[in-house]
């Protein structure tokens, strides 16, 4: 019962989820080094603001209160303010940090992309906890609900790595197709969804026994899936196809296509609303965001932001 | 792993304490013997290097699969003294003599051409010849299709170039990079390229066998090598892949199939796609 403690502790963290909400979307754009501030009522952008050097990966902290980015060329990541917008803390984040996710107690899991691992840090002192070793170019990082499992995706030696928490211990490595960019948890943690870019396919994964369920390679040969989403009633996987321009939408359970969204060009980023009624998108070619509603799965609006739109958060 | 049975119905709070009390077995496989690469040809240019590159990097995926893998030169001299037997797969960085006298002695075997362009090779159609590194005719088609748009520039064709920083191929250039402090050219490529696709292969299906993971490679192979698209072999044993051009100065100009004048994903637009005597409509999956 040695992590008895920290088990009520990750308790505690998720009763203090609750609190007052902006409604804003965050999007980070890595060419214009800018981050974009779109109000979520009117759905325009209200404020852009510089940020650093390709500024990529963002998340949010469970209180709400701070926003991170990993801003790539500087080996950093930066801590805004949420009230305020202001750079309020930075701290090193390894080497090329591009894509992270924040844990229920408040760490931050980072791929780093040039070093085979993965690392742990406290956004709140910049003290690195962990480092991982896992394949080769991570990318994908992904939190089950529980806090319990993190799978980190290894884009070149093709693996979904499983890091359970806290020991930090790795304890699968699931062979997926290749170049797998993204994964998404169940919310009862069991399974998990991952995309791989170059086979063009989706996976579902038992995350109990670490076996692949089914299998389903998007029927658009430009299809290069990278980000995915679970919609609430997690009955429908929601896919950014990247240069098929388009959102696929499949039925979570059986894999079976349901819709293609047309969005903007090369899609990478998706957030959905906690009420899970809209997706937000990253166009990044375009240099847009495009709005879905999830009861039509058409786009309701298309917002343009700054070059290169990477990453996307909602602050609700 | 084994997790104590919780079912989603339960408050989230007692399935954490569960897994608290329950801890993680580690599930890593038993060691297998080692997977044995024979190298022969040039040793000392790029292709060694690149080979020495993929053995490194399928030594990185091995560690979470208990494989592991080495690379053994053979002198070209001591060839016809050589076992086949002990070898999973053989590369051979030499000309077209070379590779054909490799291809006899290591007749099941997988055996990779990273070094011979020559025409003549594929259209032979070996069957146990896997040409990872361009043929002249893809390399010439790939110059042609990029003259139809711009008539007029100088222009040579390559399968890798150090500068090349699309689909993640910047990271492999890095990698090389920090480990050999060269760039990263096409030899080298196909070198890194053939140990890959193999370990790769080994991963997935667990294939020690050599006539085994020949005939995998030749018809099931799904092998990202940071070009961008899923690469496989033609029925001719050459690797369907994308081509970089180069100007006067080697200095990277674009991609081909060159957009506009062919489908990006046709890559069978560049080369012999079938051998002689079979229909030229070939499946690229």
């Amino acid at each position: 019962m040695k992590y008895l403690s920290l088990a009520i502790l990750l308790c505690l963290g998720h009763a203090q989820l609750v609190g007052a909400a902006s409604g804003r979307i965050f999007v980070t754009n890595e060419r214009s080094n800018d981050l974009s501030v779109i109000d979520g009522e009117s759905l325009e952008v209200v404020q852009t603001i510089p940020v650093g050097k390709r500024p990529r990966g963002i998340g949010l902290s469970p209180d709400g209160a701070e926003l991170y980015i990993a801003v790539s060329e500087e080996n950093a990541i930066i801590v805004l303010n949420l009230d305020t917008l202001e750079t309020i803390r930075r701290f090193d984040a390894g080497s090329d940090p591009e894509t992270f996710a924040v844990h229920p107690n408040g760490n931050i899991y980072i791929s780093n992309e040039d070093d085979a691992k993965a690392s742990v840090f406290d956004p709140r002192t910049g003290e690195q906890l962990a480092e991982i070793d896992v394949g080769l170019e991570p990318e994908g990082v992904a939190i089950s609900a529980d806090g319990r499992q993190v799978i980190v995706t290894s884009e070149s030696t093709n693996m979904l790595h499983v890091i359970h928490v806290p020991e930090h211990t790795v304890t699968a490595n699931i062979l997926v197709g290749a170049r797998p960019r993204a994964a998404v948890f169940s919310r009862d943690s069991k399974l998990a969804y991952a995309t791989s870019e170059i086979s063009g396919e989706v996976k579902k994964i038992d995350m109990e026994r670490h076996e692949i369920l089914a299998v389903r390679k998007i029927a658009n040969e430009k299809a290069k899936p990278k980000d995915v989403l679970l919609s609430k009633d997690e009955t429908r996987l929601y896919v950014a196809g990247g240069r098929a321009n388009q959102v696929i939408v499949l039925e979570s359970d059986t894999l079976e296509p349901v819709k293609a969204i047309p969005v903007g060009k090369r899609v990478w980023g998706l957030a959905m609303s906690k009420d899970g009624g809209r997706i937000f998108t990253t166009d990044g070619v375009s240099g847009t965001v495009s709005v879905i509603d999830t009861g039509r799965n058409e786009v309701i609006k298309t917002i343009a932001v700054g070059k290169f739109p990477w990453g996307v958060v909602i602050d609700d | 792993m084994k997790t104590t049975g919780t079912s989603a119905t339960k408050p989230l709070c007692l399935m954490l304490l569960l897994l608290a009390a329950a801890g993680a077995t580690a599930a890593h496989s038993p060691a297998s013997p080692t997977l044995r690469f024979a190298f022969v040809g040039e040793e000392r240019a790029g292709a060694a290097a690149g080979a020495a590159q993929g053995i490194h990097e399928a030594n990185l995926q091995g560690r979470f699969l208990g494989q592991h893998y080495s690379l053994e030169n053979i002198a070209a001299a001591d060839l016809e003294a050589t076992d086949p037997a002990g070898y999973i797969a053989v590369i051979v960085a030499g000309d077209a003599a070379l590779l054909q006298q490799v291809g006899r002695r290591f007749k099941d075997h997988a055996v990779f051409n990273v070094r011979a362009h020559d025409d003549a090779l594929r259209a032979a159609c070996a069957p146990n010849l896997l040409h990872v590194i361009p043929s002249s005719k893809m390399l010439a088609d790939a110059r042609a299709q990029w003259l139809q748009k711009h008539p007029g520039e100088e222009v040579s064709a390559s399968a890798w170039h150090p500068d090349f920083v699309k689909f993640a191929a910047r990271d492999l250039n890095k990698r090389y990079r920090k480990r050999f402090s060269l760039p990263m050219e096409q030899y080298a490529w196909a070198g890194w390229a053939a140990i890959k696709m193999t370990s790769d292969s080994v991963a997935r299906k667990n294939l020690r066998e050599p006539g085994e993971l020949l005939e995998h490679l030749k018809t099931a192979l799904s092998f990202d090598g940071q070009k961008g698209l899923d690469m496989n072999f033609r029925p001719t044993g050459q690797l369907r892949q994308p081509l970089l051009l180069l100007d006067a100065q080697g200095r990277l100009l674009g991609e081909a199939p060159v957009r506009g004048v062919a489908a990006p994903t046709d890559v069978d637009s560049l080369g012999l796609p079938a051998c002689p005597d079979q229909p030229q409509s070939v499946p690229s999956d």
